[in-house]
């Protein structure tokens, strides 16, 4: 067709946040009631860091609200047997009867209590990826807060499939739920698998194409040749999950071949503990007055607290302390009286001085040199001493960063990676100062939308942080939730997303196989699913899917048909993105490479009517509180903020009367303006018709908030590295509760607290799997891992064709990614068709047959293996997620695991049909 | 005198696809059939390996084979070297397909639509008129060129005067303009980095640059 | 760049188009040799008329071929620079003129219609020589290939309607020769072509090694006829011989025109000369 519009035109402003490194400002296309196009944000040029762009997944929103195959009515199940096997029997009924259906189970739980016999929650929820539906459920946080306690422990890929390890460890140490270099001043990047370019959204695209234009380096450490790879100065294929041996022999070389002046000294000595002393127990040498951990100060010669006035600190060295103590596991004071103790930059050379680029050329399966080299340059960058002028202030300027992908974020050896790759960047003063590695947001931290705010003085010299307590009397040994994330990863902390970052492949595994010292935690009576397609999207597809179906109740916003929902007893179809109401906060610093210059909130107004019996989200959560009785208490959450902002504050309210049903439009004419005032800014209120017309409103956010360093040394504060005393003590003291209580299952966890990393033979845990379920490894040589491409990045968008039309320009999309040498041993050609085993079960697809990929790996693109997700599922595509097990074993002190498996690959004349065994 | 011409920063270009989209959307192209695409390159042998993203379509070149075989005249050149289709003198004889170098033209028996045989009620929204049967291309979205110009816009400055894949393009990647004005972005582009045309030996004088490095040869 | 990730086989001209190359080389070729017959007092009308059908088949099949068959008198428009338009146009002249010369049997009729037939001929080779999106038909060698074995075709046939006397069986022979040495000037160029790579892989497949192996086969059996002939070999034998050299001569050229529009045609790769320089160190040293 070649396009003209006629008749009634109209542009709207809207929003696009399917993947977490949005959201997209975007202009929505109208012509005569239809939309036919989404465009750009032209007018957000000036304040959007991607030039008001939107990422190519935007442009499938047009196919995905008129999808012939939408569910658009509410549906019931009439077959009460569940199963992949089995047909639900949806037959529409009307809204009321689907919201009275629900709301008769809520009631009847409520009268019950909301905890079942086991003391875990009757209710349970899942979410989908990142934190973005909540972009999309207009109002039910109120309803979910109305409620009370809720279950989120039942994941859909979270906690395994995000970068787990950076979100706990670097919240941990700087601030950084999520972690990205300050690409817009950075000099030279170390890249470890990190897919800027792919899920990085346009925000990092465009900060990274103009950082290529201006001069950046950034190499590329993965095994295959990503879209990253290919933009980057140079990729060094390392074999899977090694990075850890890779980055700890940087750390090497730098401490055991470099001058010390390549370093950042004062910012070693000052804002980190690399001066603390550290006594053979292993615990900080402390000032038996004060419990304070002790320095040696050089001008005295004696050790003194860390924050003695005028101090001289030593950064190296060993030296006797005369009387001194340190604290154990438990409070356990043991005294220390001339006992010998070292620095804790002591500690750390003498943990790395095996760690030779030799040794590390032979895990990884890189050259010395290359190590070297790579060494040589981030300290030649680092431009050690410089500063620059940000907001008026003169900051340190290091431009040199250090990312990390996610599978090798996750799982075993992502502690190690993080630590590396902050202690790398602290050691050259790179840590959250311009040019350096930055976080981007807090989530286990209040407030989620300042994370500078988060920074408040805790022990010892260090950020305050909320561990889940692990103390004899304190510790909570009868899990509250079915992932036990409070009871078995302290470092998660109990915010609002603990949960759902704790363990969350726990929750499938024990509802069927639950651990002998506890009992077999009861279902969840009622199970909400939004946005999230665990059948496909985690791992074990088949056995999860076996475990769904045995969930007594399940309401699935539903979409179209798909893996999950065939398992739910009512499905309810909310409006979607360019048919209902929502304001978001965008701007400030916050996730995926999202540093802009103004904050602010953005509108996303329905476009279009919704579709069929489609119904906005704030309209059936706000029904949904009415008919379960919780009226009162979900319009106080509204006031309260549920909606993103609280409805009165600081000279404004607009806030609505508790006892009154309010339409969607009041309610988010109320968000509006109180966000608008809230902002500041010219203290003009904004209301919803305004939102409608201009789609965002922003104020300026000062840029040297991007960074935590000015705030750290505000209050004085140190960085928590090198050296782990914190983790190491909550690791005895999680050790002692476990084993007080018998449990021993969770001890080659409890191996990851130490208070340095040490290498471990990482990548064997795999091959050890394989031994475990009986198999032999040598019948699975290859690594399995999987990747992405942008138009599926995150989002739900297997079943838009135009997607998987854009993506077949991409080599391996819908495929398995085989070096050519490889195949070519195989016997396999390109466009062969091959199967994926390994010993859970076997996927099938085409053979794309590459250069840019290790001999002994392969690489499955996405999350496919559609049975039931309508155009998804006559593609025949093939997913890693079939193929990888639920395993305790590969499962971290975090509570991850990592998209990595050991496969065996075979040409075969005809596809084999996902999850057969 | 004027060109349009386009230019693409081969440094930028993440192959996202997001022009691709953005051009199926915008121009209502059936399936299969993409006036604007970003090629997926891979030369080298393993370990050492190049991997470049390179987006292709018409090249509105200044002698362009295409319209040199059409045999209708349905395929012509305008003034400012854009080179488009008449829908209604094209007897889809594909000859000029044959003719492109680029590969950048299509011709489809039979429209079809996203989820099959039945158009969903966006495609049906479009007001447009049916091209199967006829060869079809990328017109630098002639049409949004003509409108701006008409409006007293800029193509390649103000996004209504400009491609749709310019327009969407993340990283910066795609320019457009006149490459016959000195104070045009492109012309600063080109003048500023290296480029290249490609199949420059087939004397068609493309109208799409790609830069591949800094500086002047 | 490796050529083969850009370069696809060419889907838009398929059997329908190879017809009229095929419609128009034979033909062509039978106008030629029936002009000849003509002039030399053999029987020509059979074969010209022959020669005609198959012309007007093979624009038959492009018509069904093309999107827009309704519009096809647009094909007239652009005799400047179309050899598509060319050929539309020396075609509507070689019809009547054929019919007029194989109606009337008149031998001046028929020797314009030749002359017709090989600027018809000329302007399908030169049709394939600018579609410079087909490296395989870009190549320059092809228009001698085309109009070769336009004429292999067609003496080839005559053997089978006209007469299968040594004077004709020298000319079939003398036409398959000139196509073989086409041929293998074609096939020279092309390997010389790094463009055109895959379509010297389809070349050496087993359809095409088939109808290679006709295209000798016929070249044998005429040659053998002529041997038959001069060596006053009984009728039968002879005829025999040269119709079966003839059909394999025309045969053989027919497969060659299958395999070169539908299984030979690739689209030229689309390359880079240079890799794009992504980044490099700004401060210390240069990698």
């Amino acid at each position: 067709m070649s396009v003209t519009d006629a008749g009634s035109v109209r542009e709207i402003p809207s929003f696009c946040y399917n993947c977490v490194a949005g959201p997209d400002l975007m202009t929505v296309r109208v012509v005569n009631g239809v939309a036919t196009r989404i465009d750009p944000c032209h007018a957000a040029a000036a304040i959007h860091p991607g030039l008001g762009k939107i990422c190519v997944k935007a442009f499938g929103l047009v196919q995905k609200t008129y999808n012939p195959h939408r569910v658009l009515t509410p549906m019931k199940r009439t077959n009460p047997n569940k199963g992949r096997d089995q047909d639900p029997g949806f037959v529409p009924i009307s809204w009321d009867e689907a919201l009275d259906t629900i709301a008769g189970r809520l009631n009847d739980i409520r009268a019950r209590g909301l905890l079942d016999e086991a003391g875990l929650p009757r209710v349970a929820a899942t979410f989908g990826h990142g934190g973005t539906p909540q972009s999309y459920m207009g109002t039910f946080p109120a309803f979910l807060s109305a409620w009370g306690q809720i279950d989120y422990s039942f994941g859909s890929g979270q906690g395994v499939k995000c970068v787990h390890s950076e979100h706990l460890y670097g919240e941990f140490w700087h601030r950084g739920f999520t972690v990205c270099a300050d690409t817009v001043h950075t000099r030279y990047i170390i890249s470890c698998g990190n897919n800027a370019e792919v899920s990085g959204g346009v925000c990092a695209v465009r900060r990274h194409a103009d950082a290529r234009i201006r001069g950046v380096k950034r190499v590329q450490i993965e095994p295959h040749l990503s879209p990253t790879g290919a933009c980057s100065a140079e990729w060094v294929p390392i074999r899977p999950k090694t990075d850890p041996a890779f980055l700890l022999a940087l750390v090497h070389t730098i401490l055991f071949e470099h001058e010390r002046s390549a370093l950042d000294l004062p910012f070693l000595r000052d804002r980190s503990a690399a001066p603390y002393l550290v006594a053979d127990d292993g615990y900080y040498m402390r000032d038996p007055a004060s419990g304070k951990p002790l320095m040696w100060d050089e001008a005295s010669g004696a050790p003194v607290p860390f924050d003695t006035p005028g101090v001289q600190p030593a950064l190296e060295g060993r030296f006797i302390v005369a009387d001194a103590m340190t604290r154990g596991p438990d409070d356990e004071i043991r005294p220390q009286r001339s006992a010998p103790a070292r620095t804790a930059f002591t500690a750390m050379a003498d943990n790395v001085r095996l760690y030779t680029p030799e040794w590390a050329a032979e895990i990884c399966d890189i050259p010395a040199e290359t190590i070297r080299h790579i060494a040589s340059e981030f300290l030649e960058n680092a431009c050690i001493g410089e500063t620059i002028e940000i907001d008026g202030e003169m900051l340190p300027f290091r431009p040199v960063a250090i990312t990390l992908g996610k599978t090798v974020n996750n799982g075993w050896g992502a502690y190690e990676c993080c630590w590396a790759r902050t202690m790398l960047a602290t050691l050259v003063g790179a840590l959250e100062v311009p040019g350096g590695t930055l976080g981007t947001t807090v989530r286990l931290n209040r407030p989620h939308e300042n994370r500078l705010l988060s920074v408040k003085p805790g022990e010892d010299g260090f950020m305050v942080s909320n561990f889940n307590a692990t103390g004899s009397n304190s510790w909570l040994s009868k899990p509250s939730g079915r992932n036990a994330h409070r009871t078995l990863v302290p470092i998660v902390g109990n915010s609002p997303w603990a949960q759902a970052l704790g363990p969350t492949h726990l929750a499938w595994m024990f509802s069927q196989d639950a651990p002998k010292e506890w009992p077999k935690p009861p279902l969840p009576e009622i199970w909400f699913a939004f946005r999230t397609n665990p059948g496909i999207s985690f791992w074990d597809t088949a056995k999860l899917s076996r475990a769904m179906a045995r969930m007594p109740f399940i309401v699935a916003f539903a979409y179209t048909f798909d893996e999950t929902n065939h398992m739910a007893d009512i499905l309810l179809p909310d409006a979607t993105d360019l048919e209902s109401t929502q304001l978001i906060r965008v701007g400030g610093t916050k996730f995926v490479e999202q540093h802009w210059d103004h904050i602010g909130v953005a509108l996303r107004a329905p476009a279009v009517e919704p579709r069929g019996e489609a119904r906005d989200f704030t309209w059936i959560s706000t029904e949904l509180a009415r008919r379960a009785g919780l009226l009162e208490r979900y319009n106080a959450a509204l006031n309260k903020g549920a909606a993103g902002t609280p409805l009165n504050g600081d000279g404004y309210d607009f806030s609505l009367a508790t006892d009154q049903v309010h339409d969607v439009d009041t309610i988010w004419n109320a968000v509006c303006q109180a966000s608008t005032v809230a902002l500041g800014g010219t203290g003009e209120v904004k209301d919803l018709d305004w939102f409608k017309q201009h789609g965002h409103y922003v104020v300026p956010f000062k840029r040297e908030d991007w960074y935590l360093y000015p705030t750290m040394k505000r209050l004085g504060l140190r960085f928590e590295l090198p050296y782990q005393e914190r983790l190491l003590r909550v690791g005895e003291e999680l050790g002692r509760r476990l084993h007080e209580q018998n449990i021993h299952w969770w001890d080659s966890q409890l191996d990851e607290y130490v208070a340095l990393p040490q290498w471990h033979d990482v990548p064997e845990r795999w091959v050890q799997s394989i031994r475990d379920t009986g198999g032999d490894p040598a019948d699975y040589p290859l690594w399995g891992i999987t990747t992405k491409v942008m138009p599926y990045t995150t989002g739900n968008n297997a079943g838009i064709p135009l997607m998987n039309e854009v993506s077949e320009n991409l080599r391996g999309h819908g495929a398995v990614v085989i070096n050519a040498a490889t195949a070519a041993k195989l016997g396999i050609a390109n466009g062969d068709w091959v199967e994926v085993r390994s010993p859970i079960g076997a996927t099938a697809g085409h053979a794309a047959v590459v250069q840019g990929c290790r001999p002994d790996t392969i690489v499955i693109p996405g999350q496919f293996d559609h049975w039931k997700t309508p155009f998804a599922k006559d593609l025949a595509f093939p997913s890693l997620n079939t193929v990888v097990p639920l395993s305790l074993a590969l499962t971290d002190a975090t509570g991850s695991g990592a998209d990595v498996v050991r496969v065996a690959v075979r040409k075969i004349d005809r596809p084999v049909r996902a999850g057969a065994a | 005198m004027t060109r349009y011409v386009m230019v693409a920063d081969l440094r930028r270009c993440v192959g996202c696809q997001t022009c691709t989209a953005a051009c199926k959307e915008g121009n209502g192209t059936p399936p299969g059939v993409q006036w604007r695409r970003v090629l997926d390159l891979e030369t080298g042998t393993y370990p050492a390996v190049n991997r470049v993203f390179v987006p292709v379509g018409c090249q509105h070149c200044a002698n362009p084979p295409c319209m040199e075989v059409c045999p209708t005249t349905a395929t012509r050149q305008r003034t400012d070297g854009i080179v488009t289709i008449d829908y209604d003198l094209c007897i889809g004889c594909s000859y000029c397909i044959m003719a492109c170098p680029y590969d950048a033209r299509s011709l489809i028996d039979q429209t079809g639509y996203a989820f099959g045989d039945t158009p969903t009620t966006a495609e049906a929204a479009r007001t447009g008129r049916e091209t199967a049967g006829v060869a079809t291309k990328c017109s630098f979205c002639v049409g949004r060129i003509d409108a701006g110009l008409a409006r007293g816009l800029v193509p390649g400055l103000d996004p209504d005067a400009t491609p749709l894949c310019v327009n969407s393009c993340i990283s910066g990647a795609l320019s457009f303009g006149d490459i016959e004005d000195p104070a045009s972005p492109v012309n600063r582009l080109l003048a500023e980095n290296q480029s290249f045309r490609m199949h420059e030996s087939e004397g068609t004088e493309p109208g799409f640059h790609y830069i591949w490095d800094k500086g002047t040869l | 760049m490796t050529p083969s990730m850009t370069s696809r086989h060419q889907r838009n001209w398929d059997l329908r188009a190879a017809g009229n190359f095929i419609g128009g080389g034979t033909g062509s070729g039978l106008f030629v040799t029936a002009a000849l017959a003509a002039a030399a007092g053999a029987p020509f009308r059979l074969a010209l008329a022959i020669g005609l059908a198959c012309v007007i088949a093979g624009l038959s099949l492009v018509w069904l071929e093309i999107g827009k068959p309704w519009r096809a008198l647009n094909v007239f428009f652009h005799p400047h620079t179309s050899w598509m338009t060319r050929e539309a146009i020396v075609a509507g002249i070689l019809v009547p003129a054929g019919l007029i010369g194989a109606v009337a049997g008149s031998t001046a009729v028929t020797a314009v219609a030749a002359v017709l037939a090989c600027g018809f001929l000329y302007c399908q080779a030169l049709m394939l020589r600018a579609a410079r999106g087909i490296p395989a038909w870009r190549q320059q060698e092809i228009v001698p290939l085309i109009l070769s074995t336009g004429l292999a075709e067609g003496s080839g046939f005559y053997l089978l309607v006209g007469a299968q006397t040594s004077n004709w069986l020298v000319f079939a022979l003398f036409a398959g020769l000139l196509r073989e040495v086409a041929w293998l000037a074609y096939r020279a160029g092309l390997g010389r072509t790094p463009a055109a790579a895959r379509s010297v892989a389809v070349f050496g497949t087993p359809p095409a090694r088939f109808v290679r192996a006709a295209q000798l086969a016929g070249l044998v059996l005429i040659a053998l006829a002529l041997a038959a002939a001069v060596l006053a070999a009984p009728p039968a034998v002879i005829l025999a011989l040269a119709g079966a050299g003839g059909a394999l001569a025309a045969l053989a050229g027919w497969g060659l025109k299958v395999m070169l529009i539908t299984r030979a045609a690739f689209t030229r790769a689309l390359a880079i000369p240079v890799i794009p320089i992504r980044g490099r160190s700004t401060h210390a040293r240069q990698s």
